[in-house]
């Protein structure tokens, strides 16, 4: 009787012990896929005045555009995940149509600094995107286990942690015009 | 697919890893046996804690070393220099997809088109693909392959595939000497015997048993690899897409080979199991091929 109090006891224990960690472990999953988006983000954000001084140098009157960039680069320092996301992918947008202006200028097109550049930047933006793919798998795995039977029972009121969209602009292809 | 089904995976390879350390040590251990039977009886007795010890600094050695020892003996070399940025990016990124640290990017010179994974493990690991591979496939396709390797490094299949590659090795070279010997010992016989023979039953059931041992070792461990790197190229195949999101990128990567490689790419067979598609292809294929057939996993991918 009082072997069999101690055996279901020693379970629970042990169920208790395996969801408690398996939440711990993949929040912090959570937390690292966050800080790869955030290392690729610091990458690009360093990355972006050089690109901006090369195209100044061929192409200093888009000032429009300059200011764009400055804009969304400024929104990126600090804030919470959704809003340096969005600042992000604001920069996205404003690198895009700096990359369709210069489609305007051969000569920067054709230089050595400015293609080593674009091909950094589209490294470090599909890294980016991989980045998210990632936190968002883990987001769900997260998820999945916090609000499905038995994980729902060891939450203890932890809250479902939001997916990082992919903003609508980004799935359209870019549209100039001149 | 679901996060469990790589975490079987890993612990299928843990298993199989063991496994196959066993099995070798006792294919060694016999065929130390024989020869020693064959050469000096009154050593028998060292016979075992030697080869033991034998056997378990050359697992830690193939453990720690195996993937130098594969990358070196397919020519490999670091994938450094502005014409391999794409690929150093590709595995980068890919890696960063599947929370891994990211492997050493390394380049095979040769017009095949190839790829393959090696190490130790995730924090150790090294990816290849040949200068074909990088010239041959667009971007997507290029992608494709090299999310196919990542998931290899993840599902911890290249820590068994390179254990696979080194201990091979090693049985196929002891069966290769004990066979050898085999053939000069009957010759000596052949003019007169001066050993004198202790004809117990025992001593000749071990000899059969080294003797069968040295022929089939190489052929017992080769059909353990392909019987399990055929589900794990499909696994990878399968996760692979995953990652890329784009199983057609991988797809029609595999259609470009098929229709591209000449099938000899000069690797030793103890490795061609490591490789994304068989580097040896020989008129006997589906039996003995360490892959499993491309129509198929095209048509695996095409279906996802």
């Amino acid at each position: 009787m009082i072997g069999g109090i101690v055996v279901i006891a020693a379970i629970i224990i042990l169920v208790f012990v395996y969801y408690y960690n398996r939440i711990r472990i993949l929040s912090n999953r959570i937390e690292e896929a966050w800080a790869q988006i955030d290392v690729q983000l610091k990458k690009r954000y360093d990355l972006v005045p050089n690109l901006v001084e090369t195209v100044k140098g061929y192409a200093a009157h888009e000032r429009g555009i300059f200011e764009k960039i400055a804009e969304a680069r400024a929104g990126m320092i600090s804030g919470s995940r959704e809003g340096r996301m969005e600042a992000s992918n604001a920069l996205t947008g404003a690198l895009r149509s700096l990359f369709a202006v210069a489609e305007a200028y051969p000569v920067l097109r054709a230089a050595e600094n400015f293609k080593l550049l674009q091909e950094q930047l589209e490294g470090i933006e599909n890294k980016i995107a991989y980045a998210r793919q990632f936190y968002n798998s883990s987001v769900l795995a997260f998820n999945n286990l916090i609000t499905t039977i038995p994980g729902a029972w060891f939450a203890g009121g932890r809250q479902k942690n939001a997916f990082l969209e992919v903003p609508e602009a980004e799935r359209e292809p870019v549209r100039v015009a001149f | 697919m679901g996060r469990l089904d790589i975490r079987d995976e890993m612990a299928r390879n843990r298993r199989a890893s063991f496994l196959l350390i066993v099995v070798v040590a006792a294919v060694v251990v016999g065929l130390a046996y024989t020869l020693a039977l064959l050469f000096a009886p009154e050593y028998l007795i060292f016979v075992l804690p030697f080869s033991l010890i034998f056997i378990a600094i050359y697992t830690y050695s193939s453990y720690m070393y195996g993937d130098q020892v594969v990358l070196s003996a397919t020519g490999a070399v670091p994938a450094e220099g502005r014409e391999y940025v794409y690929l150093r990016d590709t595995v980068e990124g890919l890696s960063i997809a599947a929370g891994i640290p990211a492997p050493k990017p390394y380049v095979i010179r040769s017009d095949e088109m190839n790829a393959f994974a090696t190490g130790r493990g995730p924090e150790h690991a090294s990816v290849a693909v040949t200068t074909g591979l990088i010239q041959g496939l667009d971007r997507q396709e290029l992608e494709g392959v090299v999310g196919h390797e990542i998931s290899h490094v993840r599902n911890r299949d290249i820590q068994f595939m390179t254990l696979v590659a080194v201990l091979v090795g090693l049985a196929a070279i002891l069966s290769h000497v004990i066979l050898r010997t085999f053939r000069y010992g009957g010759m000596m016989r052949g003019r007169g015997d001066r050993r004198e023979r202790r004809g117990g039953g025992i001593e000749v059931v071990i000899l059969v048993v080294g003797f069968i041992l040295a022929i089939f070792a190489p052929i017992l461990t080769r059909l353990v690899q392909f019987a399990v790197s055929r589900r794990r190229e499909f696994l990878a195949d399968a996760s692979g897409a995953e990652l890329t999101r784009y199983p057609e990128g991988l797809a029609s990567a595999l259609e470009k080979i098929t229709g591209h490689n000449r099938g000899k790419m000069d690797v030793s067979e103890a490795v061609s199991h490591l490789f994304f598609v068989d580097p040896n292809r020989s008129a006997l294929d589906s039996l003995y091929a360490t892959h499993p057939p491309m129509e198929e996993r095209i048509r695996r991918l095409r279906e996802m």
